[in-house]
């Protein structure tokens, strides 16, 4: 994940930034991580490895939303 | 596409990989091969929505390199988030009613790898004037199954992708009332509105709430539906399980059915959908029978399956790259 989506995924997983995907599975994803991290504010970075590895998973679709991301 | 039982049975015996949706004495019939089914006599077909017991529909799955078909029950079904391909859809069809559909519909959530492994599929149903027992058929066994999952594992070439996708009619009103449950359960005594503790049957008669209208949580502007099965004097019965720790509000009103659904199914656009099915509430309350909502036929279902069991939800997926 590229540093700029890197920091602003933070942002979205703190409630700070806004993104809703196209992708059923991404949306749902960033809504169970942001209750972890509002439930536990140090599994940040363990959720932030996490939302990497589902976009390296998924690489076609998550370029859209790398770069969506990264436009906000 | 809705076809007769010996074309169906023709393109099994070519080798053909299918899903196929009929009702069970049609599936009963069909030669071994490289099947899975489910059943239900209500189906979106190229022609609009229609109940028979005369034909199949069967979905050729042309897209996959290779796939291997196999069942599970309620204490394994969760293997099937081991036993996929790496770069995989698994079909899956789960019997209405039975325990490995209530154990998949209550525990989904809360499993790890869920999200990384794209798994659509249906809960199988009956004639719900007649109703019979529902059914998931293992194609390559010939068996068939009242209490068990079956799957079809689907190997897509390395530079395509699935993408599952929803459509759904139900929004919120964020100045709702927030509504909590603290289980994973299909049928639920009490929860806690706005941080205050009631009884569900009651607050939903107090309040005149039409149950038509599911419970619906917002997962990052995706809404997943629950849809009320009963209200009972102090109990509610649910098609899908609430779960703790989410916030539900009731769907916002919605004065015509059939034309919100029409709307939101023509936003969706160009898409190509390999598969999909729609829910048997979308079926009734949208008055489906005789309409056309192509691009996305299908089974018309008891429970929709887009990584978790969804309500009142048409489901379908693409494959992309």
């Amino acid at each position: 994940m590229e540093a700029v989506v890197q920091e602003k995924m933070k942002r979205i997983l703190q409630g700070d930034l806004k993104y809703t995907s196209a992708n059923l599975a991404f949306n749902m994803l960033i809504s169970k991580l942001q209750k972890r991290v509002q439930a536990d504010p140090g599994s940040i970075e363990l959720c932030i490895r996490e939302m990497d590895a589902f976009l390296a998973k998924y690489p076609i679709v998550a370029k859209v939303d790398a770069a969506n991301i990264a436009a906000l | 596409m809705l076809i007769t039982l010996e074309e169906t049975s023709a393109m099994i015996r070519q080798g053909r990989t299918l899903h196929i949706a009929a009702d069970d004495a049609l599936l009963q019939q069909l030669p071994k091969g490289r099947w899975i089914g489910g059943t239900t006599p209500y189906f979106s077909s190229e022609e609009g929505g229609i109940f028979t017991k005369e034909k199949l529909f069967v979905t050729e799955i042309d897209f996959a390199e290779e796939i291997r078909i196999a069942s599970y029950g309620k204490y394994n079904v969760f293997q099937i988030m081991e036993e996929c391909y790496d770069n995989c859809l698994t079909l899956l069809i789960m019997p209405y009613g039975s325990e490995v559909a209530n154990k998949y519909a209550k525990e989904a959530p809360e499993v790890e790898e869920l999200l990384m492994r794209p798994t659509l599929g249906w809960i199988s149903g009956f004639d719900l004037n007649a109703p019979g027992a529902a059914k998931v058929y293992n194609g390559e066994t010939g068996e068939s199954f009242t209490d068990r999952a079956v799957v079809m594992y689907c190997r897509l070439p390395k530079e395509q992708t699935v993408l599952i996708n929803m459509i759904n009619l139900f929004t919120d009103d964020k100045a709702d009332p927030v509504i909590r449950f603290d289980v994973n359960e299909l049928e639920v005594t009490d929860c806690t509105v706005d941080g205050v503790k009631v009884n569900f049957a009651e607050y939903i008669r107090q309040k005149g709430i039409d149950p038509s209208m599911p419970l619906v949580s917002d997962h990052n502007g995706s809404y997943l539906n629950t849809s009320i099965r009963e209200v009972r004097e102090k109990e509610v019965s649910l098609y899908a399980p609430v779960y703790r720790n989410i916030e539900y509000r009731f769907a916002s009103h919605v004065d015509d059915y059939a034309a919100e659904f029409m709307r939101r199914l023509n936003e969706q656009g160009q898409r190509k959908p390999v598969f999909s099915c729609n829910c048997i509430l979308n079926f009734q309350l949208g008055n489906l029978e005789g309409k056309k909502t192509l691009p996305f036929i299908g089974p018309v279902t008891f429970g929709e399956v887009a990584y978790q069991l969804m309500n009142q939800t048409l489901v379908y997926c693409e494959i992309v790259g």
